[in-house]
């Protein structure tokens, strides 16, 4: 695992309804170390997806630096895995395929990433459903599918923006303890974004309060795991 | 790829029930028509060289048929609207991803598409003979654009119309522009594009027929309208049956359920 570095990020959006720039992030500088868990929290609109974007690459920053491990951020890649909120699998593909996609761009063969896929559905309780698109699983199965379509990937960092928002209470709960034991084995670093301050107090080794683009305080939790 | 039967399918049993009912209620009109035609016919006493009776064009069809001038007619249109079609899809499908992808360029291209798609085949028709001749050329080129804009037009809808989050989900786990373009721009678009195939090809069909009564000496045009020089109207009705079925076979048994097919398979219920 490597370690996430957010140093003096900026981003600035140009608002066509304004006419001028607006500021989203404000000078957020954040270090996640290698296999940590850290939660970002904060109120709609406070500027979470934006960076939780711009790490994964798929937005530039206005100024600042991201950095995992020693490399600098251009651009969306496998090293940062990313798990969506509307869960983004492939409509046209089957679940195994969505979760083989990663090992697919990789050019491993056919079998070998069904094989690994297969392991990975089977970790998350899917693989009764490895041949059913999408469209045909609950929000929970999906995004069980979406996370482990990143695993599968072996990213160094997870990415994830509010990925249990869309899905009932109940789910959400299996979803956070299953999330927990599969982190407990893998360690993989992750930066979480939620606006529930319970989620990410459950989840995270380290939760950062985020208002108006900038960071109000960061609260290590010492409560031992697992929590309840 | 093989699929166990998902739930939400239909069983084979009641969606051939259904199947059936759909053609019986599509076909049950034209019948009344076929019916009521010499009915009109003798009640009217209408002139044979004004409109030719049942039994007529019954002994046109056999005769055309016999001598092998029918299939020749018909082999020539097909033939026809299949390459231009061919051509017109190879060359839109690519030109319409490349266009989507790039925001600018789709805002710029999607009017000029929409106008040129609005000319549809038939409008062609003058300007192709210009520059083409009289013959295959011209045809052609006709077929091809009525198909070629309509088609990059939908392509091009299909793909500013793909999330981006499935872009870039794509592109997190690793995918090259190639990979984008096959995995995630093309099937996504799918849809978009056969339907632009379909409405492509209909408006093709029109101008094919079009095109054939004044630039060529085969075809189910030319039929048509060298038929008229003679007040063979018994061969015009049945140039026209036989233009009308063709079609109606060709959309509703290849065109409308591959149509259907892509959209369910591809679960557009996922965009909303
Ligand atoms: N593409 C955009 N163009 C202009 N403003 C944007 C854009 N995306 C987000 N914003 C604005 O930036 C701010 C932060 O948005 P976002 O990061 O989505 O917040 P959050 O994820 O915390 O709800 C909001 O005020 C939002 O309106
Ligand atoms: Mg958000």
């Amino acid at each position: 695992m490597k370690s996430l570095t957010l140093r003096n990020l900026h981003k600035t959006y140009f608002d066509p309804a304004v006419g001028t720039r607006v500021t989203a992030i404000q000078d957020v500088s954040l270090e996640i170390g290698p296999g940590e868990f850290v939660a970002v929290v904060g109120p709609a609109g406070c500027g979470k997806s934006t960076i939780l974007n711009m790490v994964a690459g798929f937005l530039p920053a206005t100024r600042g630096d991201i950095i995992v491990g020693d490399r600098p951020v251009k651009g969306p890649g496998r090293d940062r895995g990313v798990v969506f909120q509307n869960f983004a699998l492939l409509p046209w593909k089957t679940v195994i395929d969505n979760v083989g996609f990663g090992l697919k761009m990789r050019g491993i063969a056919k079998p070998e990433r069904d094989r690994i896929a297969m392991e990975f559905l089977e970790l998350a309780g899917l693989s009764h459903a490895a041949e059913r698109y999408p469209n045909e699983l609950s929000g929970g199965m999906q995004q069980r599918a979406g996370v482990v379509r990143a695993l599968a990937n072996e990213p160094d960092v997870l990415l994830m923006d509010e990925p249990f928002a869309s899905v009932d209470a109940q789910t959400r709960m299996t979803l956070q303890e299953e999330l927990m034991r599969i982190w407990g084995e893998r360690r993989h670093t992750v930066l979480f974004i939620t606006h529930d301050v319970g989620e990410a107090v459950f989840l995270a080794d380290r939760v950062v309060v985020l208002s108006k683009g900038h960071v109000l305080r960061e609260i290590p939790i010492t409560i031992p795991r697992p929590r309840g | 790829m093989s699929h166990s039967a998902a739930p939400i399918e239909m069983g084979q049993g009641p969606g051939a029930a259904r199947h059936l009912r759909q053609a019986a209620t599509f076909v049950a009109p034209l019948v009344v028509l076929f019916l009521c035609w010499p009915l009109l016919v003798s009640a009217f006493g209408v002139d044979a060289r004004v409109f030719p009776g049942v039994k007529a064009v019954f002994a046109a069809a056999v005769e055309s048929v016999s001598d092998g001038s029918l299939l020749a007619h018909v082999a020539a249109s097909l033939g026809r609207v299949a390459a231009g079609t061919l051509l017109a899809v190879v060359v839109a499908v690519p030109l319409g991803v490349a266009m989507g992808v790039n925001a600018g360029v789709s805002a710029f291209l999607t009017p000029l598409f929409r106008f040129f798609s609005v000319l549809a085949g038939i409008a062609w028709i003058p300007i192709a003979t210009l520059w083409f001749g009289y013959g295959f050329g011209a045809i052609t080129f006709v077929i091809f654009n009525a198909v070629f804009f309509i088609v990059a037009y939908n392509t091009l809808l299909g793909v500013t119309a793909i999330p981006m989050r499935l872009r870039h989900a794509a592109a997190s786990l690793g995918a090259s522009r190639l990979a984008m373009v096959t995995e995630v721009l093309l099937p996504g678009a799918l849809p978009n594009i056969v339907t632009g195939i379909r409405t492509g090809l209909g408006f093709a069909w029109r101008g094919l027929i079009a095109a054939e009564m004044i630039a060529t000496n085969v075809g189910l045009g030319y039929m048509l309208f060298v038929a008229r020089d003679f007040y063979r109207t018994e061969v015009i009705v049945l140039g026209m049956i036989v233009i009308g079925i063709l079609w109606l076979l060709i959309d509703r048994l290849i065109l409308a359920p591959l149509e259907r097919a892509t959209i369910e398979r591809w679960g557009v219920v996922q965009r909303a």
